[in-house]
């Protein structure tokens, strides 16, 4: 090491090993951390994958007899117990203390219950009684701040009872429900085979206030054995099991009962049965432990109307069978999820995606009641004289791989299909999460795009490459290199906003271009041909080409002014009109057409660079040895360059196929984005990174839907780095066989 | 002729045409490229320029002796019925939205019986209900009549209108200035208390500070009620003279003096008159603030925060960009390693840009945003400070999305440099570092240079992963400004490509906002494509620089 500089060698060894390690070092995180950017991506995709775990958290000693029916606080501090004695036990969690004990009927009118239950989707107690009457009690817990600490109180309604047997026969199988006002129904099975409904309501006197209070009574026959009764939240439908595993259903409307309605679940009685939060999904289990969900669907099916008269309950799908009788089913009160309690056995489970989450033994033995907690982050179980509290941890049910991409039969639809849809406008909306619609739509703006990019992209590249003089290439690359930097949000805008509403009215001329222009360019190479020799002689090789942009011009001008003579000998003189006459097809303004054509233009100049490299990249000893063969410039392109660039062309096919499936804003702003499935060039779509943009700003941090468009975004990812890797692969070889020739 | 044939075993003369014409089509697909850039660069330049020019006032007499004002903005032949003849009729900007609620009409040529250019007819900006088309008639101040007829309207309402302008920017001054820091204070003060409260001091210490806090509250609540007094009383100043104009149907509208832009009489002015009016409406739309929620008015927030962006993001960029080049190329072992990393790199650019976004949501804004939340502005929460999208998220999820175009650009810059030169220096007695650091990255420049320009093009030009990082439609405050820490990491900006996306598809009127969502376009196109081409020239005199002396 000489001198020279005023440092001494020793300190400037250092600095050039301290260089080293921290360019190295940096350099490599820098590079890790870009990798970690699919690492991060995983990471959040990851939860959608965990299991559900269900624990037993507390066993309690609940006093008084069994519990036929159990209703807990939000924070799952409190639980209101009703004991066949009749009596309403208020039990605090954490320490299993009784803190309030209520009758559910005064002193002179109590009797004794017979069955119990808590209404779907509702925080009530209901039972049947020995007199045949059946009471409704609606509970509520109010929650106050003293200082920091929360103290939850629980408030039960005065009952409402209901006389349904005018024989007073205890009642063995029963449903009811009330909603806020205080309009209640409650039907039940008597002894005498029928099935009696009364239905209490309260009309309010707008002049006055008051509230007056009527009665109906309806009843109809039944030649079942009655098991199960449940009747929905807005006390217009009411469904039965029976001992001969059949499933019933009747319609109450204005106080009159349908005509009944029953399929068979198999022989085996049904022991429970209970209603989704929707109440449009029927839960079915049965003693040889059969566990079903039911739907009405609609006879046609097509239409979304399940009340209309050719619905009938259909058995959707089945989960795996308990070893014993399920006995209680308790539906999750924010989800399409279900809890079910055997003899041997207690599961989780979810409907629309068809999961069991989980299953294991009861966590005590002949259990009377269980209720999913309103957070749906837990469970109660009594019976026996104890109190189980569960804790269920069960973030994303929603989701497995035949919920993401295949056919799920959702409610309200009258046949599996692929549907995303995921917000709906009221609490029990089920979120239709298939992501097979937005691949679709992806793949079909790509596929609309490339039918464009490719042939321009592509051939212009050959041309520049092989039959232009260097001249005329200077000026033509940087300009096709403009194109490609143009922002894709102005492209977007002026496909939505201008093209698509001129393409709106000029489709037949569209038509006519794809025909016309090439004839015409054709023709004006015909021309230029037959002009003497020697007045081509002045002009570069390739002049031609630039003489064809001006023909072009007016190739589509005059494409235009044929428009409506065209339209009006071969559409019929409306183009739209004639589609919809001839295809069955609707025009729509923001279509696949208008993104192929702003699509295709961003991608052009991507597949054009990569061609035209590729291209210019064959080695001029083989050009002019074909040429020196006595091949002519064309053949020589086709049998000699084409071949051997084939493997860039394919290249660049492929990055443009990359950039086209993760173009975000030139189909947001030129789609109407709407998640269907068709090949139809005038209908739009809705592509995987669109659907990103528009859902994600709304999606709930850590949610599954949050979580689901991590996913769109990983396939993206995964998907765009697979072609582009294959794609340089390609080149990359490429490369080395024209450096050996 | 014969002896050729045979030499393909077909007939030359028809391969040869067919030869030909493939070629001639092949042509027509370059041509075709060309045409549409063209095409679509003149689109823009025709239509952003368009919006600022001034058209003619022309006003329609129709045969049912109604009149209308406007300026033709489109002629038409339609049809209705394919077996009528075509009517023509012509689309008119008639402005007067508080009057017709239509900022266009459709009329018939064949129901017109006369029309006319008036000297005298005006276009009035306003600040609220966009344009009025009409005649001037009386200036009013309360009950007292200043001027009465066009001419002495018009020569009295020109000085007016600069005394207000300079009104209103006095009323602004003040309500961003004073009125804005007060505000400012008085959150901070809340904020400062909700930390107290977080503390947890012992309850007299609490009490004191708290008290001393109110204390001061109280002044500036004080301090702010003086100046709102003051605000309200420029504001009653500034509407005190009002116009009363007619439309060209007749109806009179009052005015407010205050509320007037700008006046102009179209057709009086020559050709030059309009070309003076186009540049200063350019230079209007640069520096002014928008208006009417982003409708009318300027874009300079947008322009701001776009700039602004990118030069946060070229801070972020450029070290890291090199820093991994200079180790790709100098440091690291070349090998398979090495050559699978470099193709990630690259790969990563063809990544879809709402990946990044997604990315940068999840991990910028919610997981270390959040954190930063959790431990320096507990105060605030739940409303988030650095835990929503913001400027500087958004700048780093670009530097993201462009340091693989710094990397590769930066390598090849690196790779151009020839051994000899380096050798040379090594030879000297150079460490290599130092060789680096003084032979190699200089030469390197350049390339580095070209790099970081694309990369701020591309971000300059990107919108998608923006949208879910940091942009907003109207932004109330600039990122950067008086108030310490000047600059303001957190607040959420407006930027040039996602006004195109909101101004475009998601305002009321689109009809009407078109023209400036083209102005935005062309602007953006144009910083965009200059950067570009600066790039490109960079790149080749680069090339052309080293072109064979690499050894």
């Amino acid at each position: 090491m000489s001198n020279g500089n005023d440092q001494t060698p020793w300190r400037r060894r250092a600095a050039d090993r301290v260089a080293h390690w921290v360019v190295s070092a940096g350099g490599l995180a820098i590079i890790v951390s870009i990798l970690g950017i699919l690492v991060f991506i995983l990471i959040e995709v990851w939860p959608l994958l965990i299991p559900a775990r269900v624990t037993v958290t507390r066993q309690l000693v609940l006093p008084g007899p069994a519990a036929g029916a159990l209703v807990a606080d939000e924070h799952r501090t409190h639980v209101a117990a009703l004991g066949r004695d009749g009596r309403i036990r208020v039990v605090r969690l954490s320490d299993g203390r009784v803190v309030a004990i209520q009758d559910l009927l005064a002193a002179p009118e109590r009797s004794e219950l017979v069955d119990m239950q808590v209404p779907p989707e509702s925080t009530t107690l209901a039972a049947s009684t020995r007199d045949g009457r059946v009471v409704i009690a609606p509970v509520a817990f109010t929650v106050t701040f003293a200082g920091q600490s929360r103290v939850v109180t629980p408030e039960i309604a005065t009952p409402v009872a209901l006389e349904l047997d005018l024989e007073r026969q205890p009642l063995q199988s029963f449903a009811a429900q009330i909603d806020g006002d205080g309009n209640a129904t409650a039907a039940a099975a008597l002894a005498d085979g029928t099935i009696a409904v009364v239905r209490r309501s309260m009309t309010e006197n707008e002049m006055t206030g008051e509230t007056t209070e009527s009665t109906e009574r309806a009843s109809a026959q039944a030649p079942y054995r009655i098991t199960h009764l449940v009747l929905d939240a807005s006390q217009q439908n009411l469904y039965g099991g029976t001992e001969g595993g059949e499933i019933l259903w009747w319609r109450l409307q204005e106080g009159q009962i349908s005509e009944m309605q029953a399929s068979s679940a198999g022989r085996s009685p049904i022991t429970a049965l209970n209603l989704l939060i929707g109440g449009r999904s029927l839960v079915v289990g049965q003693q040889d432990g059969a566990l079903s969900v039911w739907m009405p669907v609609s006879h046609g099916g097509e239409a979304d109307d399940e009340q209309s008269a050719s619905a009938r309950m259909t058995r959707i799908r089945d989960f795996p069978a308990q070893p014993g009788a399920v006995r209680l089913i308790a539906p999750s009160p924010r989800r399409k999820g279900f809890l079910a309690l055997g003899d041997r056995q207690l599961g989780l489970y979810y409907s629309t995606s068809h999961r069991t989450l989980w299953t294991g033994t009861p966590p005590l033995a002949g259990a009377s009641a269980l209720v999913a907690t309103p957070k749906d982050d837990g469970a109660l179980v009594a019976g026996s004289g104890r109190l189980a509290s569960l804790d269920i941890r069960n973030p994303h049910p929603e989701i497995t791989l035949q919920t993401l991409f295949g056919k799920v039969w959702y409610e309200g639809y009258g046949r599996p299909d692929y549907v995303w849809q995921s917000t709906g406008g009221s609490d029990d909306f089920e979120p239709k999460l298939s992501l097979t619609p937005l691949l679709f739509g992806t793949l079909k703006g790509t596929f609309y795009s490339l039918f464009l990019a490719i042939p321009l992209g592509v051939f212009g590249a050959m041309y520049v490459s092989q039959f232009m003089h260097p001249v005329y290439k200077r000026t033509v690359k940087p300009l096709v290199e403009i194109m490609a930097s143009l922002p894709s949000v102005v492209l977007g805008f002026l496909a939505g906003l201008w093209l698509a509403p001129r393409i709106e009215h000029a489709v037949p001329g569209l038509i006519l271009a794809v025909f016309l222009l090439p004839l015409a360019v054709l023709l004006a190479g015909w021309g230029w041909s037959k002009l003497p020799r020697a007045f081509r002689g002045r002009f570069p090789l390739g002049t031609e080409a630039l003489g064809f942009v001006v023909v072009l011009a007016l190739g589509i001008w005059v494409c235009f002014a044929l428009e409506r003579p065209f339209e009006h000998l071969a559409f019929d003189s409306n183009f739209q009109h004639w589609l919809l006459q001839a295809t069955g097809l609707a025009y729509d303004q923001r279509n696949a057409v208008v993104v192929g054509l702003a699509m295709g233009f961003a991608v052009i100049p991507i597949i054009f660079a990569i061609a035209e490299d590729a291209f210019t990249n064959v080695p001029s000893n083989l050009v002019a040895g074909s040429l020196a063969l006595g091949a002519d410039r064309w053949q020589t392109v086709t049998r000699v360059v084409l071949p051997t660039a084939s493997p860039g062309i394919f290249s660049a096919v492929m990055v443009g196929f990359g950039r086209a499936v993760g173009e975000t804003m030139i189909v947001l702003m030129a789609t109407g984005n709407t998640p269907i499935m068709d090949w139809d060039p005038f209908n739009g779509f809705r592509t995987l990174s669109a659907n990103i943009a528009v859902e994600i700003p709304e999606a709930p941090h850590g949610e599954t839907l949050y979580r689901t468009l991590f996913l769109a975004a990983l396939l993206l990812f995964v998907l765009t780095f697979v072609v582009n890797t294959v794609a340089e692969l390609v080149r990359q070889r490429l490369r080395e066989r024209f450096s050996q020739l | 002729m014969r002896r050729e044939a045979s030499l393909y075993g077909g007939d030359r003369g028809w391969s040869e045409f067919l030869g030909r014409s493939l070629t001639w089509l092949c042509g027509g697909a370059l041509a075709f490229n060309i045409l549409l850039v063209l095409a679509i660069l003149s689109l823009l330049a025709w239509n952003g320029l368009g919006y600022f020019w001034q058209d003619d006032l022309v006003e329609f007499t129709m045969k049912d002796g109604t009149r209308v004002l406007g300026e033709i903005w489109q002629e038409e032949a339609i049809a209705i019925t394919p077996e009528m003849p075509a009517v023509d009729r012509l689309r008119l900007k008639i402005g007067n939205r508080d009057i017709t609620g239509l900022d266009f009409a459709w009329i018939d040529r064949a129901n017109i019986a006369s029309q006319r250019k008036p000297e005298d007819a005006v276009l009035i900006e306003r600040l609220e209900w966009g344009n009025f088309h009409g005649y001037l008639r009386e200036l009013h101040n309360g009950g007292l009549v200043l001027a009465q007829g066009s001419e002495a309207v018009w020569r009295k309402l020109l000085p007016l209108l600069a005394r207000k302008a300079a009104e209103r920017d006095r009323i602004r001054d003040l309500e961003r200035g004073d009125i804005g820091d007060i505000n400012y204070d008085i959150e901070k003060l809340r904020l400062a208390e909700r930390r107290l409260d977080l503390a947890g001091l012992p309850a007299t210490e609490l009490a004191r500070r708290k008290a001393e806090l109110d204390q001061e509250i109280a002044a500036r609540e004080a301090e702010y009620q003086r100046l709102a007094d003051q605000l309200s009383q420029m504001r009653q100043a500034l509407t005190a003279e009002t116009l009363v104009a007619q439309t060209a149907a007749g109806e009179t509208k009052e005015i407010p003096v205050g509320g007037i832009v700008s006046v102009i009489r179209p057709d009086s002015l020559g050709f030059f008159g309009k070309l003076g009016l186009q540049v200063k409406r350019i230079g209007q739309l640069i520096v002014d603030d928008p208006r009417e929620s982003n409708t009318e008015g300027g874009i300079f927030p947008a322009i701001f925060g776009t700039v602004m962006m990118v030069f946060l993001m070229s801070f972020a960029v450029a070290p890291l960009g090199v820093l991994a080049a200079v180790y790709l190329r100098e440091y690291a072992k070349q090998g398979l390693l090495v050559r699978l990393v470099r193709i990630a790199v690259n790969n990563l650019a063809g990544v879809p840009s709402i990946v990044f976004g997604v990315f940068g949501l999840g991990f910028f804004v919610y997981l270390i945003g959040g954190s930063i939340d959790r431990l320096f502005y507990p105060e605030a929460l739940p409303t988030p400070t650095f835990g929503t999208g913001g400027i500087l998220w958004a700048a780093l999820t670009l530097a993201l999305l462009t340091v693989p175009v710094v990397i590769v650009a930066a390598e090849e810059g690196l790779a151009a440099v020839p051994r000899i030169v380096r050798e040379g220096s090594l030879a000297l007695g150079a460490t290599k570092f130092e060789t680096i650091r003084k032979v190699v990255i200089p030469a390197a420049a350049p390339g580095i240079l070209t790099g970081m320009i694309l990369a701020m093009a591309r971000a300059a030009g990107e919108v998608a992963p923006l949208m879910i990082v940091g942009m907003v439609k109207l932004a109330p405050t600039l990122p950067l400004d008086g108030r310490p820490p000047f600059l303001h990491l957190e607040r959420k900006f407006m930027h040039l490509g996602f006004h195109i996306f909101d101004v475009g598809f998601q305002s009321p009127n689109v009809e009407a906002t078109t023209p400036l969502v083209f102005a935005t376009a062309l602007l953006l196109i144009t910083v965009v494509t200059v950067m570009n081409l600066l790039a490109i020239s960079l790149r080749n005199h680069l090339r052309r620089k080293y072109a064979g002396s690499a050894v």
